[in-house]
């Protein structure tokens, strides 16, 4: 069954949290919605009828969301669950509340958590809470499913079954909706990801191949031409009016976002004043690597690549706080080129 | 609209479950049986006693009970869970309420027994307890609606408990006092009175005013949760 935003809008007191947009979630599709978090939550009220659009409506399938309440399942920030029962007896309890014909063991294999079935909830960790909320989610087996949040503060291993459990869905044609405020989870999760603000919703573009490289190398031509006459290395950023320079190898990574570039640097986020486009030209020589679309990389700083399926990979930086970013499949290739594989 | 007696077997089974490891709340059950042991050997038989006994199980399980129950849904989120569930609001209250009331029935016949009291007629009486748990559960009911945590909800049930379970011997007072009349209506009071027509020998037919007032608080109650249960929700 499929999600349609039809022409939906929304205001309050006076102020637009989103203008009207159309948006379908079709079967066996996972897209996400990047937004802040009152959209965000906007969005999951709207979903759940607590509130009502503006203008337009959102239909689940070929109805209103309300009679099609339990068609949906929701994933939401904040975990409820019964913390004195075991894991077992709570997906127990929910097939039961939801008299679903999934099978319990099925699902407790699925997302692996067959060793402490017997462990009651509340002395398991948030990663394996968050994997349990997921097991009665997957009991229910709605046919939309909305997540929010879904992979925040998850360890590597419950964000590598996470991603294995979407993918299962897609084959199992159900319609994900993710909703979060991440970019790198987008891009790891999802095939279609949009932007939802006050100024409407936006495509963002996912790379593909090609169509990359056609824009890459068209405007890459004048920027080498402004670079060869003076040698200068260091990176300039501006915070209020001041202009603060920084050595490449000082950088972690840089991030656009909204056209704008953001270099990390220790943890801090400083905008820059080039687009990615130039530092990527100007940072090729100091070891920095173009691994996303949106994303380039110091690679000395690069500890780990994490392959979450055979689609969608991610770098671990050896930086304070062991940020991860997406890596896109085509730059794998190339990487691994680069790293003589 | 069908109730689904599964889904409430469901919830029962689960608030069993859950209930019987919080410590916190279950020994509360202890309290009246210890307290109906030592009022039964302390050789005191007057109905006064026995009712505060009784009124007092009443409203530490029935009330207090099912308000922390309730309470404890609210404060770890997962009420929402159980509305986002095809289970209907009577499902999920009765449910829940199903498993005080069991507990309810069972602490009040004990703690009766101990208490060493035999009413005349158990028929009228056993109509009278299952009607008087019923306005117990749905004031637990609200007071757990009202309150945010298991906390809150221990405290603001102390006043209910103390009124319920001392307010046994309003009747002593009430020559002096007469505004203390009103709260003759009360459905602890009525439950005394009842007690006490049932032990000079009175029959069906004599009780029914008395019933007929505990109904009546009963079908208030019930109403009023209702109500209120619909409009904190939906915030």
């Amino acid at each position: 069954m499929s999600l349609h935003f039809i022409n939906a809008e929304k205001r309050m007191y006076d102020s637009i949290i989103f203008p009207s947009f159309d948006l379908s979630i079709g079967l066996g599709s996972v897209v996400a919605v990047y937004s802040s978090v009152n959209v965000r939550e906007q969005v999951i009220e709207l979903l759940l009828e607590n509130t009502r659009l503006s203008n337009g409506e959102i239909r689940v399938g070929e109805s209103s969301v309300s009679y099609n309440k339990h068609k949906m399942g929701f994933f939401f920030l904040k975990d409820s669950l019964y913390e004195r029962l075991s894991i077992e007896e709570m997906l127990y309890f929910t097939k039961r509340l939801y008299s679903s014909n999934e099978s319990i063991e099925d699902v407790i294999q699925t997302v692996q958590l067959d060793v402490k079935r017997k462990v009651k909830i509340k002395q398991l960790s948030y990663s394996e809470r968050k994997r349990v909320q997921l097991a009665c989610l997957l009991v229910q087996d709605p046919e939309v499913y909305i997540f929010e949040e879904a992979d925040q503060n998850l360890d590597l291993e419950s964000k590598r079954i996470f991603l294995m459990i979407l993918l299962q869905l897609k084959q199992q044609n159900r319609s994900v909706l993710i909703l979060t405020g991440n970019m790198e989870s987008a891009v790891t999760m999802s095939d279609k990801i949009f932007r939802l603000d006050e100024n409407g919703l936006h495509a963002v573009h996912m790379e593909e191949g090609n169509e990359d490289h056609t824009t890459s190398a068209e405007e890459l031509t004048p920027i080498v031409e402004s670079v060869l006459p003076v040698r200068f290395e260091k990176i300039p950023t501006k915070i209020n009016e001041k202009i603060v320079l920084f050595d490449p190898p000082e950088i972690d990574y840089i991030e656009s976002n909204e056209g704008q570039s953001y270099l990390h640097i220790k943890g801090e986020s400083f905008p820059s004043v080039s687009t990615l486009n130039e530092l990527e030209a100007r940072l090729l020589p100091f070891g920095f690597f173009r691994c996303h679309r949106s994303y380039i990389v110091n690679l000395q700083k690069v500890r780990e690549v994490i392959t979450w399926t055979r689609n969608s990979y991610s770098l671990v930086l050896d930086d304070k706080d062991k940020s991860t970013i997406p890596l896109s499949k085509s730059k794998m290739v190339e990487l691994k080129e680069m790293l003589g594989l | 609209m069908m109730i689904s007696l599964r889904r409430m077997n469901a919830i029962l089974q689960k608030d069993f479950k859950d209930f019987s490891r919080n410590l916190a709340v279950s020994t509360v059950l202890i309290m009246p049986i210890g307290l109906g042991l030592m009022y039964g050997r302390a050789g005191d038989h007057s109905i006064e006693y026995h009712f505060m006994l009784i009124n007092l199980a009443f409203a530490m399980v029935a009330t207090y009970v099912q308000c922390c129950l309730i309470a404890e849904e609210k404060e770890k989120n997962t009420l929402r869970g159980l509305m986002l569930s095809p289970a209907s609001t009577t499902e999920i209250l009765g449910g829940k309420s199903l498993l005080t009331f069991i507990l309810t029935m069972f602490v009040v016949v004990i703690t009766a027994y101990f208490a060493e009291y035999k009413p005349a007629n158990i028929g009228i009486m056993a109509v009278a307890f299952i009607l008087s748990s019923f306005f117990y559960i749905a004031f637990g009911t609200l007071l757990g609606l009202f309150s945010k945590s298991v906390m809150e909800a221990s405290v603001i049930v102390m006043p209910v408990v103390t009124v319920f379970s001392l307010g046994s011997f309003l009747p002593t007072i009430v020559d002096q006092y007469p505004i203390a009349k009103v709260g003759m209506y009360l459905p602890n009071i009525q439950l005394i009175e009842l007690a006490t027509k049932v032990e000079a020998g009175s029959g069906m037919g004599d009780v029914l005013v008395e019933l007929g007032i505990i109904l009546a608080w009963v079908v208030l109650l019930c109403i009023l949760t209702a109500v209120i249960y619909r409009k904190r929700m939906v915030d």
